[in-house]
């Protein structure tokens, strides 16, 4: 079991962790707006993450975290 | 060696400022272009030089004139909507004939519009946003790479030239990460500043910087001299690059972050036996119809995209002046033109 967290404030909304994501979880938020402006980034399912970190490595603004 | 990192291409424009002698900023926040500003508020202290947020865009482009007056190399960024708000002064520092770099990092518009990365501010800069008959060296990076060198040009050229230089990116540039090698030295203009309102210390005849001359002859002489700079700037400051153009079926004309995916529809069109070229202006004012001459008998068509409703496009129709069928296809609101979109377009035109 994986936990992601995101430090959504500094989401550029670029969608690189959504494209990475081999189980496909990651959504942009469109109900959301962050303090930039930006839709961020979220994880809508959580218990299919595997924790393989691919987001929070390939994230430019080190805005993910995965513990697991 | 020079320095290798990996840098927002935001913090890239303001540290070329900084290695390009600037140490006089005066900005207000607007996404996508804030990290220029945070930048320089944590930068400009560390080498003596002024950081100031002011109240206002309005404040600041004015801040800039104040500066530039005093001989001093002086920047300021925006985003689309601040850079309206700072046309007043834009237009002011341009009938002064002041140097100075602008940054827009444009969004989409009109209005507040949005925040995502858009081209529809060309007319703005190209055309001239604020009144009167002025013109700004427009520079249109596409890669963090050129925002580094395209800057430290911006204020070499603007101190050639005593005039504004604006740096045209947009939400894509200013928020996207890549490698920049920086050069050890910067090659620095050292342009004559005699004219600076710098304190004349009662040796000399004080200068004086305005933009008002009352008398209508004088004010059109002084056009006469402005006019006559621009056209030596159209002739000798004119830059592009080609690709891929030679043997081109079609051209297409773009510039900044669209001119990058414009390079992988090359790979895609090739594959599908499709000759594609490129012609990327990097001057967009001014506009490099030089490249045009090289390659106008090359291709069937040239087709222009771009993230806007088509604002080049009347600079690229008037280079080709007839002479070959010019094309569009483009994307607004911060919608960015996909492979795809572009391709799709491609096999229109070659089923014309």
């Amino acid at each position: 079991m994986a936990r992601v967290t995101f430090r959504e404030d500094r989401c550029k909304g670029c969608g690189l962790c959504i494209q990475v994501c081999p189980k496909q979880i990651i959504r942009e938020n469109r109900e959301k707006i962050n303090a930039h402006g930006y839709f961020p980034a979220e994880v809508v399912e959580m218990d299919k993450c595997i924790g393989c970190a691919f987001c929070a490595t390939i994230c430019p603004d080190c805005v993910i975290k995965v513990e697991k | 060696m020079g320095e290798k990192l990996l840098m927002k291409g935001n913090e890239v424009i303001a540290e070329a400022a900084i290695r390009a002698g600037c140490r006089h900023y005066f900005g207000y926040p607007i996404t996508p272009q804030t990290e220029i500003a945070h930048y320089m508020a944590k930068k400009m202290p560390k080498v003596g030089g002024v950081f100031l947020q002011a109240e206002s865009e309005v404040a600041a482009i004015n801040m800039v004139y104040g500066a530039a007056s005093a001989g001093k190399r002086v920047m300021t960024s925006s985003s689309s909507p601040g850079i309206s708000l700072k046309q007043e002064g834009i237009s002011y520092a341009s009938g002064a004939q002041l140097p100075a770099v602008v940054v827009n990092i444009m969004r989409g518009g009109p209005g507040l519009g949005g925040i995502q990365p858009s081209q529809s501010d060309y007319f703005q800069a190209t055309k001239g946003g604020g009144h009167g008959d002025y013109r700004m060296i427009v520079l249109a990076p596409s890669s963090v790479q050129e925002m580094y060198e395209l800057t430290v040009d911006a204020f070499n050229l603007a101190d050639t030239y005593r005039m504004l230089a604006m740096i045209l990116g947009d939400g894509i540039l200013g928020q996207m990460m890549e490698v920049v090698k920086f050069r050890d030295e910067e090659p620095i203009v050292q342009a004559d500043k005699s004219w600076a309102t710098n304190g004349h210390g009662m040796k000399r005849e004080h200068n004086v910087i305005t933009s008002i001359h009352l008398d209508p002859a004088v004010l059109e002489q002084w056009n006469r001299g402005l006019q006559e700079k621009y056209r030596i700037i159209s002739e000798k400051e004119q830059r592009y690059e080609l690709y891929h153009c030679d043997d081109a079926e079609i051209i297409i004309v773009a510039y900044g972050s669209v001119a990058r995916i414009v390079k992988n529809v090359i790979k895609v069109a090739e594959e599908e036996g499709i000759k594609v070229g490129l012609l990327r202006p990097i001057t967009l004012w001014p506009f490099p119809t030089k490249a045009f001459e090289q390659v106008i008998d090359k291709p069937r068509a040239f087709l222009t995209v771009e993230m806007s409703s088509g604002q080049m496009l009347e600079d690229v129709m008037l280079a080709v002046g007839g002479r070959k069928p010019v094309y569009f296809t483009g994307r607004m609101g911060g919608m960015i033109p996909q492979v795809d979109d572009i391709m799709a377009k491609i096999r229109e035109i070659r089923a014309n």
